[in-house]
């Protein structure tokens, strides 16, 4: 788990599919993983709300904030929390 | 001598067939009540084989046995304080990842298990196929492949319970470990919480669950210490608040060494075909050119199908509004003739010409939403601005909102870093909306022929390359370090659906032909007065005022002050550049707009109009759902200030260079 927040430390967009493969295990247990990993707030469900406007919005359907695959972000908290292991680590505690 | 009645626990998650299970083994034998003082509902029953009673214990069913609800509470007190002889764990084999969590907080709980994995057959439909032999020796306990739902397996389970509890087997399970990197602080808490911790509790259990963290046991052992001995353990656990990453990791550790040993999974049919295309969509170099193909191939169809309706629509229906208007009011005032025919039909009626144009465009789009495919070209599109050097942002939202900038500026809620926020929403507004492609849509034909599609596909390139390039400079300026990381499911690819698509097609037109009754038919009036008052010719109108003091920036790109003024109209509503242009140059019986801009400007000049179009500021709802996001008017302006600038330099550098080769 620990290499799955690492990786995305790294910055950019992973799929689950990209993860399952990096780490060696099925992409159920990547669902499970981001799953309580939401709980714990490492990660946050991006659910961009357009407030409405899509009905006059030229692309609804092709706009995947409302559509049909999930994207999840790294919260600041992950972030903050793997930078003070790191230096944890580093200062050989 | 008359042996005692053993307790055998039954646990498991919801819907694994824990019910149909307990019902086998019990029969009639059973009564329902509640746990003592709780709500929660409660079955006992009896089970009697080889003159061995069983009381037998539905537990309540339970994802996990963390502190956080009542049911995971009264499922793990009953385990530690009533010590059952053995507990069985149901398991859906077809969701062993998930169910597997359960049994790994189960083990380090002081009674036996017996693992039944139930629902066999499911698992086989899926594709699954596991080995219970294996898995047994995986994990160190008793596995019996049950379907529980045919009777399949019972008996092999009642035997597993016999053998268990009269010992004639050695139980030695493989229980998941902490992290290696935390073993030592796990130590530390044992150490620190020793004799204090009470009845019926398990020591290292205990300090485990302080790491992870459980409400319950915290306070259970705050109760017990003193406050300077809770103040050493609470300073331990707060250096270490990552502790709770480091124990669910060992367990999830621990089901990926499970799942590799005992199960495997054949890729058929939709999985093994997604994961096969993706190979190829999803290929940082490939992926790319699959997605230029597409793109170029939406263009193509547009125009080839879009083109001729529009023609048609041109001369039959606005054309022929236009005389029929002209007939019927004939004996009314000029200038009402003159609104409603130059105006209106001018104005309104050119932009109603290019719904065949939208339809289609839309059709496709859906299509490829509709397959799946969109997912890919956002994840592509984001790749794209790794290539170009922005390691480590991402700007999926945007592309999640290609379409209409309002969306994707509102995904840029996503992102935590306020410094990212802004950068990206920076970005936002150069991602070409369709709004802007119809106008490209529009014009690119009349000035390019054939040549349309690839001329239009090269604007939406060009758009993309200066979204890059711009990443990278407000990168390297302003906006140091700041990260970005999204976890992003790609869904199965599937076969289209007619009807889905149909109606979104159908919705969209309807909500474009809404706008243009609204807010294009107010804009296209406003022209048109503007353009005759106050002499009635149009060279004098306020209107050419207007444009002829924008006209010296308008020179340098080739424009002359009615495009400028065209420029000016797209902020309320991108349409209304074409709609201002009707009205400008007149479109109506003779002539369409196109045409006549194709006889009045020279290709260069059309070009760079189009660049411009394609990279001016935004329109008036996505200023405003910028000034709302960013919650500042500084930064606002400042976004219209940067996208003004870019799309000028833009507009005078395609003109120069065109110019060089028409």
């Amino acid at each position: 788990m620990k290499r799955l927040l690492q990786t995305l430390q790294g910055g950019g967009t992973h799929t689950v599919a990209e993860l399952a493969r990096e780490l060696g295990v099925s992409e159920a247990l990547v669902d499970l993983m981001i799953e309580d990993l939401v709980r714990m707030g490492y990660l946050a469900v991006a659910t961009g709300s357009c407030g409405g406007r899509c009905a006059g919005c030229s692309l609804a359907k092709a706009c995947a904030i409302g559509g049909s695959s999930r994207v999840w972000s790294l919260t600041e908290k992950a972030a903050q929390e793997m930078q003070n292991a790191e230096r944890g680590h580093r200062a050989g505690r | 001598m008359v042996e005692r009645t053993y307790t055998v626990a039954l646990a498991g998650q919801p819907n694994v067939g824990k019910s149909t299970l307990f019902n086998l083994l019990t029969g009639m034998n059973q009564h329902v009540g509640n746990w003592p003082g709780k709500t929660v509902e409660q079955k006992v029953g009896h089970l009697t084989h080889n003159g061995t009673t069983y009381r037998l214990v539905d537990l309540p069913g339970t994802y996990s046995l963390t502190a956080n609800s009542l049911e995971e509470i009264i499922a793990r007190d009953f385990i530690i304080k009533e010590h059952p002889d053995v507990v069985i764990v149901l398991l859906d084999a077809a969701t062993l990842e998930r169910n597997l969590y359960l049994v790994a907080e189960l083990l380090p709980l002081p009674a036996p298990v017996i693992v039944a994995l139930n629902m066999m057959d499911v698992a086989e439909q899926e594709g699954f196929k596991i080995e219970p032999e294996v898995l047994e020796a995986a994990l160190g306990v008793k596995v019996v492949p049950m379907i529980a739902t045919k009777n399949i397996g019972t008996r092999e389970l009642v035997a597993a319970i016999d053998e268990v509890i009269h010992n004639t087997v050695e139980y030695t399970p493989k229980r998941p470990e902490i992290r290696s990197d935390h073993q030592e602080v796990l130590e530390q808490i044992e150490a620190l919480i020793a004799g204090h911790v009470p009845e019926p509790y398990a020591q290292d259990w205990a300090a485990l669950k302080l790491l992870e963290g459980d409400k319950e046991i915290t306070r259970i052992l705050q109760e017990q210490m003193s406050e300077a001995q809770w103040e050493l353990v609470h300073e331990v656990l707060r250096d270490h608040d990552d502790a709770l990453v480091a124990v669910a990791g060992g367990r999830y550790e621990w089901i990926g060494r499970m799942i590799r040993a005992a199960v495997t999974r054949p890729k058929a049919g939709q999985i093994g075909l997604t994961e096969r295309l993706d190979r190829w969509a999803t290929h940082p170099f490939w992926g790319l050119v699959i997605l230029a193909a597409i793109l170029g191939s939406a263009f193509w169809l547009t125009y080839a199908i879009g083109a001729p309706v529009q023609d048609w629509l041109n001369s039959a229906v606005v054309g022929g509004l236009a005389r029929l208007m002209s007939n019927l009011l004939a004996s009314a005032p000029s200038w009402l003739q003159a609104l409603v025919i130059d105006g209106v039909i001018g104005g309104v009626g050119t932009v109603i010409t290019f719904l065949p144009i939208l339809v289609i465009f839309f059709a496709i789009l859906a299509l490829l939403e509709d397959t799946g495919y969109m997912a890919r070209a956002a994840y592509v599109m984001d790749r794209f601005m790794h290539l170009m050097g922005l390691h480590g942002k991402s700007f999926l939202p945007l592309f999640l909102g290609f379409g209409c900038n309002v969306p994707s500026v509102m995904g840029v809620r996503v992102i935590e870093s306020r410094r990212a926020r802004l950068l990206t929403t920076m970005l936002a507004p150069l991602i070409p909306c369709a709004a802007r492609m119809t106008v490209v849509a529009f014009l690119a034909p009349a000035f390019f022929g054939r040549a349309a599609a690839l001329v239009s596909w090269g604007l939406v390139a060009l758009n993309l390359v200066v979204l890059a390039l711009a990443g990278v400079l407000l990168n390297r300026i302003a906006f140091k370090g700041a990260r970005a990381a999204f976890i992003m499911e790609l869904p199965l690819y599937h076969v289209p659906n007619g009807r889905t698509i149909g109606l979104t097609v159908w919705q969209h037109g309807l909500a474009f032909l809404r706008k243009a009754g609204t807010i294009i038919l107010a804009i296209s009036v406003l022209v048109w007065a503007l353009s005759v008052l106050p002499g009635g010719a149009i060279e004098n109108s306020f209107l050419a005022r207007i444009g002829h003091s924008l006209e010296p920036l308008g020179r340098l790109m080739g424009f002359d002050w009615r495009l400028m003024v065209a420029l000016l109209a797209s902020f309320v509503a991108k349409e209304n550049s074409i709609a201002t242009l009707g009205v400008l140059f007149g479109a109506s019986e003779e002539a369409g707009l196109a045409e006549l801009m194709a006889g009045s400007f020279a290709a260069p000049a059309g070009l760079a109009f189009l660049a411009v179009q394609m990279l001016f500021i935004p329109c008036v709802a996505v200023v405003g759902v910028i000034r709302q996001e960013t919650g500042s008017w500084w930064w606002t302006l400042f976004n219209v200030a940067f996208l003004l600038v870019i799309s000028l330099l833009m507009g005078v550098l395609v003109y120069h260079v065109a110019g060089l080769f028409f």
